[in-house]
């Protein structure tokens, strides 16, 4: 398992001076977690950044790990490409306890990308990010035709849907009568 | 990029952020993803005040506008005079096939189609909207001219009329025969500059659910209003006020349940230092709250907003302490005389009569 801290180091610059917590309150030292994707690529991540995920967020607020086990623990997301990954741990490192502009124009502009993107954030919960990709993929269909718009998004037409359709019944007539099948043998 | 990949929310979250022309032009894509913006949109539409087909004037293309909650939209133009046949696209319109074209600027949809198809295309396009919007808000049919204008049959639909007339009696008697052969409209907003005879009695102009004439120089509407008009509200400003005896006529005439039933709301408002005679409330024997108490609020939706605004369109607010009462189910109408400085220093008198739907004993439990 390889391991990366580009999060962190490309995080670092950014992160608020005076942040209002850190000038008010003793400071605390930040905890770390490990996460990676299906590339196994580790990358760490604070849990001030990690807050942007509700899911994280909600896996790590009662851990108490140490330095230690959360370094020997990392979250596998298996389900996210690692460089869709990589994308999100770097945007919630720059909006690390920043409020969050109106528009982001730093997301992918290749539309599988962006798809995946919008996959990987509504899966870790992370609502602002979410919103953003939302907004990009809207304005990507802005002004086109419908046929234009079934190109982009890879609509079905009617006719496909109603194949479809009278595909998954058979499929699932064909199911059933393999479980009853299956039921008699048994009662056999 | 397939969008049925994603779950139903984030389909959500997109349509969220897309613009009722965008919605509207991705609800021909196919069946499935109509049915999902209705879906996802069930909330959104709630909003939605009125859907309007606006035909202001004879060289811009008519438009569909959208008002909700959150703004006014146009969300297509109808009968795009410039078509370029390379960009032209063929939809199924409730069943009918129409070309359109996108308008590179504006990126709306707009329906390409001969004239003598108006009535058809129209048509299809409104059982369209009825299906993809609902039948939850208010549809207009609106214009502001009398050339080459059409009122086509539709379901769900109001009309709704915006003229302002020239000095000259052609245009009246053209309004008139357009009015004998139209249906009853919902709103006729009027303007006249100069003198011009009184609608007939039976004119559609008194029938209209909602009038507001605006007269300059002389005052036509304001006696034949106070006789015939059978609408629910109405707003008149005009120069001069002849007498109050029609005034006097006229709350006789609602006190007595004779006339006006369906009335909600008057204003009438004289714009150049006429001041009317306050003893004209003893001969309509108003009665009167007492003076140390606050009266209640009279203010209803209104019938049309014939301008765009995004609060809550209603009457202007009556606040009176005299009311009259009718004599056949005991409701009661306040009654307000008000004036104001205006900015010329010339005086401003707005009567107001407002019609409740209480009666005097319920009326007088408002008062604190």
């Amino acid at each position: 398992m390889s391991s990366t801290e580009q999060g962190t180091s490309s995080a670092a610059p950014a992160e608020p001076t005076t942040a209002p917590e850190s000038a008010a309150a003793p400071e605390v030292p930040e905890s770390f977690y490990y996460v990676h994707g299906k590339d196994k690529v580790v990358h760490k991540v604070s849990a001030g950044a990690l807050q942007h995920s509700a899911l994280i967020h909600g896996m790590i607020s009662n851990l108490g790990y140490t330095e230690e086990q959360a370094k020997a623990n990392p979250f596998p997301f298996e389900n996210i490409d690692g460089d869709i990954l990589q994308m999100v741990v770097d945007w919630c490192n720059q909006h690390k306890g920043k409020p969050t502009p109106p528009e982001d124009t730093n997301l992918p502009k290749q539309k599988e990308k962006l798809f995946d993107l919008v996959l990987a954030v509504n899966y870790l919960e992370i609502k602002e990010l979410l919103t953003y990709c939302c907004k990009q993929v809207a304005m990507m269909v802005k002004g086109k035709s419908p046929e234009e718009i079934r190109e982009i998004w890879m609509i079905p037409t009617d006719a496909e849907d109603e194949a479809a359709e009278k595909e998954a019944k058979k499929r699932a007539g064909k199911e059933a009568a393999g479980e009853t099948a299956a039921a008699a043998g048994d009662a056999k | 990029m397939i969008l049925s990949k994603y779950p139903n929310l984030v389909l959500k979250e997109i349509f969220d952020h897309m613009e009722y022309s965008d919605l509207f032009i991705l609800s021909f894509a196919s069946k499935n993803i109509r049915k999902m913006i209705r879906w996802s949109q069930k909330e959104r539409f709630i909003t939605i005040r009125s859907i309007e087909y606006f035909f202001d004037n004879n060289w811009e293309p008519p438009l569909v506008h959208v008002h909700s909650k959150r703004g006014s939209e146009s969300i297509m133009d109808l009968r795009n005079p410039r078509r370029d046949r390379n960009d032209i696209f063929q939809l199924n319109v409730s069943g009918k096939i129409i070309d359109f074209q996108l308008c590179t600027n504006k990126k709306r949809a707009m329906a390409s189609y001969q004239e003598s198809e108006n009535e058809s295309v129209i048509v299809s396009i409104q059982n369209y909207l009825l299906d993809f919007f609902g039948s939850s808000m208010q549809y207009h049919w609106r214009f502001g001219y009398l050339q080459h204008y059409f009122i086509p049959r539709l379901k769900n639909v109001s009309f709704c009329i915006d003229i302002c007339l020239e000095e000259d009696l052609k245009e009246m008697e053209k309004l008139e025969t357009f009015f004998s052969s139209s249906p009853v409209f919902k709103w006729i907003g009027l303007k006249t500059m100069s003198t011009i005879k009184p609608f007939t009695p039976e004119s559609k102009l008194y029938q209209a659910e909602s009038i507001r004439i605006s007269q300059f120089w002389d005052n036509f509407s304001l006696s034949a209003i106070l006789r015939h008009f059978k609408g629910r509200q109405a707003t008149v400003m005009c120069d001069r006020w002849e007498n109050s005896e029609e005034l006097i006529e006229f709350v006789n005439r609602w006190k007595s349940g004779e006339a006006f039933q369906k009335l909600e709301h008057l204003k009438f408002k004289f714009n150049r230092n006429e001041i009317l005679d306050k003893g004209f409330l003893n001969e309509i024997g108003v009665k009167c709250i007492d003076a140390t108490k606050q009266p209640p609020t009279h203010t209803l939706p209104k019938v049309y907003n014939w301008y765009y605004q995004q609060t809550e369109p209603t009457t202007d607010p009556i606040i009176s302490h005299t009311y009259v009462v009718r004599a056949t189910d005991n409701r009661v109408a306040s009654i307000l005389i008000q004036e104001d400085m205006s900015r010329s220093g010339e005086w401003i008198e707005t009567i107001y009569f407002g019609v409740w739907d209480k009666t005097e004993e319920e009326f007088l439990k408002l008062i604190d």
